[in-house]
């Protein structure tokens, strides 16, 4: 690997195994865990959700991660993003990752929207200094006006959900995590986010999407598929995309046949 | 640089989380905050009513409702941050999956909380002796300003505590009822509103000296009685701390990697 190649690299997941313990039945009383002891009926099996998986992301790629229900998309984003230390294998990251997993994570139902942009901001990592520099920026893309200053329970959902995204897009970040392009609010807003990412994009920000839905090629010119597991194939979108729903038509196909 | 960065973005972070706690403690309520100083208020009026009865007006040197009082706010501080930081890893279970933050800083922003309504109480404590002393049952003594020594150790005692059982909730979520019948039995075996002296029974008396919550306790009275507490007595207190945090530190951090794959 040569000197430029490292400086370009943002993110680099090595051989990442995990797998999750789990109970025939969950355990998770006191109670439950001594009667089980008795019986000699504490059945663990282990549930492998990763499995070896390694990728390089470079400096303002986007990548999407498809691959269908349960084939271990969100674990692997919940790694990369530090949340859940990997079982096995290692992720280097070289900026800062901002998880946008769940919208308005922390929010206070009691709090004004206001102080809820500091609590959100603050969970999410930054300090009050760059909070305080993008607060207009956040207020003014929520387009909440007067309300910012309103407890949140007042606010419809869609309010709610504007909020949230407003604070995770005006933060600066290098690797945007998405679980799910996130059609926030009506349309005109839904409008505004999708040219928000593609003003990031621009900047040169780097993108790792989650989707089932083909809107992400608007943004990733890569995709990893992964299955059961394991990446199935890694490289041009349009291509993966082809073999991927011919392999989705090709099961459901096999389903309903007689 | 980025160490120190991170260590005031935390700091940040359990303030505004301790803002929330004390605004979400008594939020719904018409007179808010003033709840704090009530609260104790109140409860230490009963407790004094019912019990000068069976213990007589002066205990162990101190007027009753002041025994009472400074009793309960000192183990108030113990069992209100464990008993909140117990289910607090479990509530933020979204926080805890979605983002990077850290799990420590949910018990200590309960603990801080407690802390601070602990002042508030103080409060109330103030009045209380302030009555008191107007109708000459108990005077001031200078040596109350010591009480601060007494924090940290009370501070770090509960939150060895509460990392122990927070991290223990997300395993077992039936610790709660465990925990509330422990609370309880240790809230009768701290001499809140009895003494010792007057117990009579030297097993009893000596069983309760193994009960850390009784040296915290003490040591804040022998303040108000206006003696200066000898130094044993402070290191007794903070010997229970480091063993508790200590401890709890360990557990937690076993059990941490573990956490977010179980909430």
């Amino acid at each position: 690997m040569t000197h430029s190649d490292l400086s370009r690299r943002l993110l680099s997941v090595e051989h990442v195994s995990m797998s999750f313990r789990r109970y025939d039945v969950g355990v998770d009383s006191l109670k439950e865990l001594i009667v089980r002891a008795f019986r000699r009926d504490l059945h663990k099996n282990k549930f492998q959700c990763l499995k070896d998986v390694s990728f390089q992301v470079d400096r303002g790629e986007a990548v999407a991660l498809i691959g269908k229900n349960g084939a271990g998309k969100s674990t692997l984003l919940k790694i990369v993003s530090g949340i859940l230390p990997p079982e096995q294998g290692s992720v280097f990251c070289g900026g800062r990752i901002t998880p946008l997993l769940r919208l308005g994570a922390g929010f206070d139902s009691n709090a004004s929207g206001l102080e809820n942009i500091y609590l959100n901001a603050a969970i999410l990592g930054y300090p009050k200094k760059e909070i305080d520099e993008k607060l207009l920026p956040i207020i003014e893309f929520s387009e909440l006006g007067d309300f910012i200053r309103a407890p949140i329970k007042t606010y419809s959902s869609g309010m709610l959900a504007r909020l949230g995204f407003s604070v995770a897009v005006n933060l600066p970040s290098e690797i945007l995590l998405i679980d799910e392009i996130l059609a926030v609010g009506d349309l005109a807003f839904s409008r505004k986010c999708y040219r928000k990412l593609d003003e990031l994009r621009a900047n040169g920000t780097t993108f790792l999407i989650v989707s089932h839905s083909e809107s992400v090629r608007r943004y990733c010119s890569r995709a990893i598929w992964l299955d059961g597991g394991t990446i199935r194939a890694d490289g041009d979108i349009d291509q993966i995309f082809k073999e991927y729903s011919a392999c989705m038509l090709q099961k459901t196909e096999f389903k309903t046949a007689p | 640089m980025t160490k120190k960065r991170n260590f005031f973005q935390a700091l940040f972070l359990l303030r505004l989380l301790v803002q929330r706690n004390i605004k979400n403690q008594y939020y719904r309520s018409v007179i808010g905050i003033l709840w704090t100083v009530l609260n104790p208020l109140l409860n230490m009026l009963v407790m004094a009513f019912v019990f000068s009865v069976l213990f007589g007006s002066e205990t162990d040197g101190l007027d009753y409702p002041v025994y009472i009082l400074a009793g309960n706010i000192i183990f108030n501080v113990m069992r209100s941050s464990t008993a909140s930081a117990l289910p607090c890893l479990v509530q933020q279970r979204d926080m805890l999956l979605k983002t990077k933050v850290h799990a420590e800083i949910f018990p200590i922003s309960n603990v801080l909380s407690s802390l601070v309504t602990f002042f508030f109480s103080l409060i109330a404590l103030l009045l209380v002796m302030i009555l008191r002393a107007m109708s000459g049952f108990y005077s001031f003594h200078w040596q109350i300003i010591l009480f601060p020594l007494l924090l940290p150790a009370l501070s770090l005692f509960s939150a060895g505590i509460a990392f122990f059982l927070s991290a223990l909730y997300v395993f077992f979520r039936d610790i709660k009822h465990i925990y509330s019948v422990i609370l309880t039995l240790w809230t009768y075996l701290t001499p809140l509103f009895y003494s010792l002296k007057k117990l009579q029974s030297e097993t009893a008396a000596r069983f309760i000296r193994l009960n850390p919550m009784y040296h915290f306790v003490t040591l804040f009275r022998t303040m108000l009685v206006g003696t200066v507490p000898p130094l044993s007595s402070f290191a007794l207190c903070y010997l229970f701390s480091a063993i508790s945090i200590a401890l709890g530190c360990l557990f937690f951090s076993l059990l941490r990697p573990r956490i977010a794959a179980r909430l």
